[in-house]
């Protein structure tokens, strides 16, 4: 890869990674509760069966993205990599004023477990079904955010297969360090991850919407990282300007 | 069923977070094709689609943190 691929490929990839690190913590947190509550077989059925359905869509639906032309293909990424990663950036940005509670993994730990236990005094029977349909809801849902952010990030230029190498790094670095400590991974800086990948999956999504318009933009792919930088300047003064405007500690859920 | 519902409502709460910033973004995208279409310069359509891109991100910010402190 040359110096230009790598100037677009980096971003792709460094955003595929901390995107699917937030979206797997979130999903491992889930499946933990499972695993410690009804053990690690209907935990571990609802993974792979979730797995195995993304890896359907994908295998299905990704030889399509190769016959929709490459100027449509980025206008179409472009605009919802903009409402999605906008949408991130803005909840990232209210966290970080304060003006929203900020995500919790052993708060969600805890109420996973609760609401598990809860069911376990209703439906006995049933529940290993239950446990296993929970595990499998989790992975399906949040795997479907990293696989929409691995087609985005790394559709328009070809770089599918880099953008999903940064999210399998990203499933195996959550496992090893949640085989290791066995509890939910609360110490993982989550909205400093969303701030940067809000940040950068905004910078790509002007990116793309210009190019797929038929904008050619100065600098051509340096360009993203001048968006980034213009993303992540506005952010921050808005948090910080909230911050002063509306003092409010919020509790962490 | 149950599985399918959450699957869309999901999907569509990626996008679609706030409905508001979600429409505003649609209709700056749609100007700046106008605008284009227009022969308008380029750049210039590309400055318009990023500063108001960085224009709404900032008002829907804004707007939800007045809407949580009058709640």
């Amino acid at each position: 890869m040359d110096a230009a691929t790598w100037g677009v490929a980096a971003p792709a990839i460094g955003s595929a990674f901390l995107a699917s690190l937030v979206e797997v913590v979130e999903a491992f947190t889930i499946v933990l509760a499972v695993g410690t509550l009804r053990g690690w077989r209907p935990a571990a059925l609802g993974t792979l069966s979730a797995l195995a359905v993304l890896g359907l869509a994908v295998v299905l639906l990704g030889p399509l993205l190769g016959r929709v032309p490459i100027q449509l293909l980025q206008l179409g990424i472009g605009v919802l990599l903009l409402l999605f990663g906008m949408g991130w950036l803005r909840k990232a940005t209210l966290r970080a004023a304060g003006v929203i509670a900020l995500h919790n993994e052993d708060a969600i730990f805890t109420s996973e477990s609760a609401q598990l236990s809860k069911t376990a005094d209703q439906r006995r029977a049933s529940l290993d079904w239950i446990a296993g349909l929970t595990a499998f809801k989790a992975v399906l849902l949040e795997g479907l955010e990293v696989a929409f952010i691995v087609i985005a990030v790394g559709a328009g230029r070809g770089l599918l297969w880099p953008a999903a190498l940064g999210a399998l790094a990203a499933c195996l670095a959550v496992l090893t360090v949640g085989v290791a400590v066995h509890k939910p991974l609360a110490k993982v800086p989550e909205n400093t991850l969303k701030f940067g990948v809000g940040v950068m999956l905004s910078a790509f999504g002007i990116f793309w919407t210009g190019e797929g318009l038929g904008i050619d933009w100065p600098g051509h792919d340096i360009a993203l990282i001048a968006f980034a930088a213009l993303f992540l300047v506005v952010a921050h003064a808005t948090a910080a300007t909230l911050r002063r405007v509306h003092p409010r500690p919020v509790t962490a859920r | 069923m149950s599985i399918l519902v959450d699957v869309a409502k999901e999907l569509l709460g990626m996008f679609l977070a706030d409905a508001r910033l979600a429409t505003a973004t649609l209709l700056l995208v749609a100007i700046v094709a106008a605008l284009l279409a227009g022969h308008v310069e380029p750049l210039l359509g590309g400055a318009v689609l990023l500063l108001g891109c960085l224009a709404l991100l900032v008002e829907a910010t804004v707007r939800e943190a007045r809407h949580r402190s009058i709640s």
